[in-house]
């Protein structure tokens, strides 16, 4: 047998010092960062509001509101075209279980439809890389959930009772929402705070040996649907780099604002939050290590070394699908180039300016535990397409 | 999924199998007409349209200049010159007859908002139909239609189903639907068959263990890696035949099989799983479905050819369930 021609390609991310992150794995590192970003976010409404209930009912109306104007009429016959729902699909509120069971598969969030019958919708998660953000999150869900089945409603009118009656991020095994129609179940409108009740009929709960860790777009390169028409991994990536950001991050912060006496305090307690975030992230000793290892850090740049941190934010926004350019890349400077326009709106039609504030913040807090205090982290020329990120050296008196 | 337990989707399952049971399941429909209607479809088509004598209907994989199927579809021959295509993929089916329109005197259009459908389906569908119908359905042949009334009217009856049962589908004005639907429920009472509500009980458990799969479980595989040999002709010229006399030469490379699943239940596997021969990728499921009356978990895959002999040990997914390759109809 002849030696093959060369090597197979397949798709990675390649660190600065040439390691390559396959596709996969660098898309659950990004699915993760920005789960931790939205767990950031929470922390900083738990801040501005102490009532668990007031601030989940908040962000439960904003959800609403934005996931009811955001998904027009055209959108949703454009959905129903991309998936191919047959005319036999009535139009009708349980659509809106596919519209949710697709997205839930592109953001690596695994599990499966239970039942999917005309009076009754059962979804199951086994993992959600959002589960260490909190209760809030889970039922906010439920509200977005709430506008793709009033969307699909023929009437217009709200037609099902739909609970999260377990949740990854309440502690409980499986994320598991049920819909049923409540004309059939006899069951009334429920407020957000009711949302996550148990459901009219028994569940099915899927034993531990049949969980399943990743989603069908990592097991299998692609979602499929009930009705055959399949989105590849790579779409997926991309469309959870985009629309990832919206409802976790997008959505509440525009409550989160309004839950704050003025836009100075939230900005202040932001920071607060973020600062604390960056600091902890390095503060075991065996967690550089583990960013070394992950990186394929040559033992050539030392424990004192901003290419660490230049590295590290470079393989972020790789991750992240955010094109950028290496500047400079010595061990007295980094420069990372990228637009801002970019860096803030993933999905353009819902930019997030507090990515800027936040990942500024949360870098150069970490640059201090993973490299040295001496090292700082800033922005320049921001709102620009120059934007540039700086790793440097930075004496400030009153640093906080 | 369907589940061993699951009441209600047993009930409808075994109503269809034991007595009857209806449901509304209109696939998108594209109307053929025109001098050339049945030299055209018989170019598209693998199966010999043309020899479909007015009133009979043809089953028929569309494929692409590879040979791959890229839809399956009954072709009901309604007129002179006059041919409805019934599909689930009405939009792309239009494209592509656009895209290979050689000048022939035929006109088409997505009729599907204009018509709606019901299955009657089961051992004792026919005493349903019978007692909405103005005419007896008595005489009429499987693939075979005819126009009728119930009530004041019109509808279109044809014996046909995707059930593996005897069974009619009953054609409608969109206007007349809700009275349609009505006059089926108050009958199917009396005869006690039920509604089949329970989307995966008519589209997959009730098909699935007679062998009838879906176009996206044959997409991209030969008619021959389906099994469906008897419906090509390679006498006649269609697109794809080229291709598809090389594929018939050279073997085939994948088959449609059955599998039966053996664990308990199989929550771990999704439509696009992958399957393994001795740890090793060879395939990939195309439905794992619980059927009600062969008791077990079973479905299609796509697997090597030379993974394909029934008996043929197998398992699926990351939690490695095991499965075996047996003949894709149980029943």
């Amino acid at each position: 047998m002849p030696l093959s021609d060369k090597l197979e390609q397949k798709k990675c991310v390649e660190t600065v010092w040439g390691k390559l992150i396959p596709e996969k794995e660098a898309y659950k590192y990004a699915t993760r960062q920005i789960a931790s970003f939205c767990a950031n976010v929470f922390q900083v409404m738990r801040i501005l509001e102490p009532d668990f209930e007031k601030r989940t009912s908040a962000i439960c109306d904003i959800s609403y509101m934005m996931n009811m104007a955001a998904s027009s009429e055209e959108y949703m016959n454009g959905f129903y075209d991309e998936w191919n729902i047959p005319e036999f699909c009535e139009k009708s509120s349980w659509l809106g279980a596919i519209f949710g069971d697709s997205g839930d598969e592109y953001e690596n969030m695994a599990g499966r439809v239970i039942q999917f019958t005309r009076d009754r919708v059962e979804k199951e998660l086994d993992t959600c890389p959002w589960d260490i953000v909190g209760a809030e999150l889970c039922n906010m869900t439920t509200a977005m959930f709430t506008a793709n089945f009033n969307l699909n409603s023929p009437t217009g009118e709200n037609e099902v009772a739909l609970n999260m009656c377990e949740a990854r991020g309440c502690g409980d095994c499986h994320c598991r929402v049920v819909a049923e129609r409540r004309d059939v179940f006899g069951q009334g409108e429920q407020g957000w705070m009711d949302h996550m009740n148990q459901p009219a009929m028994p569940v099915h709960n899927t034993p531990r040996e049949r969980m399943v860790r990743d989603g069908q777009i990592i097991r299998n390169d692609y979602y499929s649907n009930a009705f055959g028409e399949e989105k590849s991994f790579e779409w997926a990536y991309r469309w959870c780099m985009e629309k990832g950001w919206v409802w976790c991050v997008a959505f509440p912060l525009i409550a989160i604002r309004e839950m704050a006496e003025s836009e100075e305090e939230f900005e202040r307690i932001f920071k607060i939050v973020f600062a604390t975030a960056g600091k902890n992230a390095f503060i075991e000793p065996f967690a550089v290590e583990g960013l070394r290892s992950w990186l394929g850090v040559p033992r050539e740049i030392g424990d004192n070394d901003p290419r660490l941190m230049g590295g590290y934010i470079k393989n972020i926004l790789d991750t992240q699908l955010v094109p950028n350019r290496l500047e400079c890349f010595t061990k007295e400077e980094i420069r990372i180039q990228v637009d801002a326009d970019t860096f803030n709106g993933r999905f353009p039609m819902a930019p997030v300016d507090e990515m800027t504030i936040g990942y500024e913040i949360l870098w150069h807090n970490m640059v201090k535990t993973m490299v040295s205090p001496e090292w700082s982290c800033w922005f320049e020329n921001k709102d620009t397409d120059e934007m540039m990120i700086v790793v440097a050296r930075k004496i400030d008196k009153k640093m906080v | 999924m369907l589940f061993r337990e699951d009441t209600a989707a047993r009930m409808q399952h075994q109503a269809v199998r034991e007595n009857a049971g209806w449901y509304r399941w209109t696939h998108d429909l594209v109307e053929v007409k025109g001098a050339d209607s049945a030299a055209f479809l018989d170019r598209l088509f693998v199966n010999h349209i043309a020899k479909a004598a007015v009133g009979r209907s043809k089953y028929t994989t569309m494929l692409n200049e590879d040979g791959k199927i890229i839809d399956d579809t009954i072709v009901m021959h309604i007129g002179e010159n006059h041919y409805w295509v019934s599909t689930l993929y009405a939009p792309q089916m239009i494209e592509w007859m656009k895209s290979h329109q050689n000048g022939e005197d035929v006109l088409y259009r997505d009729m599907t908002k204009e018509i709606d459908m019901y299955a009657v389906q089961g051992p004792n569908s026919l005493q349903v139909v019978n007692a909405l119908l103005e005419k007896s359905a008595d005489g009429l042949k499987r693939f075979q239609s005819e126009d009728n009334k119930i009530g004041d009217m019109k509808v279109k009856i044809h014996r046909s189903g995707f059930t593996g049962e005897l069974g009619y589908e009953i054609y409608c004005r969109t206007e007349d639907t809700k009275a349609v639907c009505e006059a089926i429920r108050a009958e199917a009472k009396k005869f006690g068959a039920s509604e089949v509500t329970v989307l995966e009980v008519y589209v997959r458990s009730l098909p699935v263990e007679k062998g009838f799969a879906l176009r996206q479980d044959m997409y991209g595989l030969t008619p021959f890696e389906c099994g469906l040999d008897w419906s090509v002709d390679l006498e006649k010229e269609f697109i794809g035949r080229e291709a598809l006399v090389k594929a018939k030469e050279d073997g085939p490379e994948y088959k449609l099989v059955g599998l039966e699943y053996l664990a308990e239940s199989y929550e771990d596997i999704a439509q696009r799983e992958t399957v393994y021969y001795r740890g090793v990728p060879c395939g990939f499921v195309r439905t794992a479905v619980y059927g009600y009356t062969v008791e077990k978990n079973i479905g299609f895959a796509v697997v090597e050819a030379r993974r394909a002999l029934n008996g043929t040990e197998l398992t699926v997914g990351s939690n490695d369930s095991p499965a075996v390759v047996v003949d894709k109809c149980w029943l």
